[in-house]
């Protein structure tokens, strides 16, 4: 059952279809919801995200795609859930990464040592939220500039322009040794 | 905070995209990008992988989803959003376009955020059932909940059906079973103490979860329906709480067991206090007991169904 046939019987009220539609899309969603913020809150900022998706999915164009239009919805309950805390959830590293360098495809040298990832996740989380943002979404979660556009509510301009004040910002920060 | 800022202008910066509109979903299946990411952007792609994103096994958000839009009429049998969607009111926000930097969000929909509220239609048929059941339930003056008459006390298979006056009021929420963990269904078997069978009925599960240090079992399959196995002995597991219409009995190969049609409380017993920690609203259940092992069948819409599926545990 594609999304398309699983948006279709949602509307027809068939909850096992929207159940497989959230299934498919939870890691995603919680994925999106923990790196923009909500952290150990993602899963209720999720639950809540889906259930005012099937409210509102008579209002989705069917022509669209369905995960930007879901990802929009869960991005602006974690921004909900962050502005009424006051804070955003730092980013924080699995266990055991720092154990266990990550040996990326990339041959052409983008490993990460521990220092140099250390600092790397300081200099993201020091970000203004905007740009943090936009480096969530474009690397993180490595979504497209169009679907980013989407989620944040932003211009595709904007996305460009606020990844590129990001990554120079970035490349400040870590400069010493960038290949 | 200003990263939604609506009135944020940095698109000074760039000239507004091709994506800006509702052309969004031309190009949003497009060629990922970036599409040669330099040094800076590959390592920023690699530290995401690194970054610690707990989450739940999907196929149990997707139960609590679930649970939370059922319809709580076990009478009625259909969501309370109509196909047609007339039950949301037109929104104006909703015909603007996504990427509008003004952030036309979903509304907040007040109903979202909390359970449908419990329509209950007392069935005339609970008093044909009750007259059944006279001769096995045991019938007790207690009342746990401290609430609501209970009439009496079905125990079977681990489970334990308290018989309401009245429905009782529906579980708010969905919690896990004592430390559920997912498990590759191949491999649920070696993670319980008793024998484990899937029924041929079904296709192959699509999850599988173990709880309580191998005291039960539950496979999971897509269309929300869900299977818990469960070393019953004579120490009860789960609890239900029901009101008219009460259960009825089936037979499953011939041995006895429960149909609860209709949703209703859920609640887990812990051993060795007896300590019952609630669960949620469980769909209609299938109740029923094979050597010794205690089985739940749940989200079968049919009494017919289900006996069908119990009928075909292999």
């Amino acid at each position: 059952m594609d999304d398309d046939e699983a948006i279709a019987r949602s509307l027809d009220g068939d909850l096992a279809a929207y159940e497989t539609l959230v299934a498919r899309y939870s890691t995603l969603a919680h994925r999106t919801a923990a790196l923009l913020g909500a952290g150990d809150e993602a899963e209720d900022v999720v639950q809540e995200a889906f259930v005012k998706a099937f409210r509102h999915l008579p209002a989705f164009r069917r022509d669209a795609a369905f995960r930007p239009w879901l990802l929009r919805i869960v991005a602006n309950e974690t921004h909900d859930l962050t502005r009424s805390r006051g804070r955003r959830a730092d980013l924080v590293l699995r266990l055991g990464a720092a154990t266990d360098p990550y040996a990326p495809d990339d041959p052409a040298g983008a490993a990460l040592d521990g220092d140099r990832r250390d600092r790397l996740l300081a200099a993201v989380r020091g970000l203004p939220d905007r740009e943090r943002g936009a480096v969530v979404c474009r690397y993180f979660l490595q979504l497209t500039e169009a679907e980013t556009a989407q989620v944040l509510g932003w211009p595709v301009g904007t996305v460009k322009s606020t990844t590129h004040r990001a990554l120079s910002r970035l490349r400040e920060e870590v400069a010493d040794d960038l290949p | 905070m200003t990263s939604h800022d609506p009135g944020a202008h940095d698109g000074r910066n760039g000239e507004p995209g091709p994506g800006s509109g509702r052309s969004r979903d031309h190009d949003l299946d497009g060629a990922r990008e970036p599409e040669r990411p330099g040094g800076l952007e590959a390592e920023l792609i690699a530290l995401g992988a690194l970054l610690d994103v707990p989450a739940p096994p999907p196929p149990d958000l997707a139960a609590k989803v679930r649970a939370r839009l059922q319809p709580t009429d076990p009478q009625e049998g259909r969501p309370l959003t109509d196909p047609q969607g007339s039950r949301l009111p037109p929104d104006p926000q909703e015909s603007r376009p996504l990427t509008d930097p003004q952030g036309s969000r979903p509304p907040a929909d007040p109903r979202g955020s909390r359970p449908p509220t419990r329509r209950s239609r007392r069935s005339r048929r609970w008093k044909v059932v009750a007259g059944v059941l006279a001769v096995v339930v045991a019938v007790t003056a207690a009342t746990p909940q401290g609430r609501a008459a209970v009439a009496g006390i079905l125990r079977l298979a681990g489970v334990e059906i308290h018989l309401d006056e009245e429905a009782p009021a529906p579980l708010p929420g969905a919690a896990l079973l004592p430390g559920e963990r997912a498990v590759p269904p191949g491999d649920l078997a070696r993670h319980v103490r008793f024998p484990v069978r899937t029924p041929s009925a079904l296709g192959p599960p699509s999850a599988a979860t173990v709880s309580d240090a191998g005291r039960v079992a539950s496979l999971f399959w897509p269309d929300g329906v869900r299977l818990d196995q469960f070393d019953g002995g004579l120490d009860p597991v789960f609890f239900k709480r029901v009101g008219p219409p009460w259960p009825q009995e089936a037979r499953v190969g011939g041995l006895p067991g429960w149909w609860v049609q209709g949703t209703h409380r859920l609640g887990y017993i812990t051993r060795p206090d007896g300590t019952e920690v609630p669960l949620r609203q469980a769909g209609p259940t299938l109740v029923w007991q094979r050597d010794g092992v205690g089985h739940r069948l749940e989200g079968v819409p049919t009494l017919g169904r289900a006996v069908a599926i119990a009928d075909s545990l292999k």
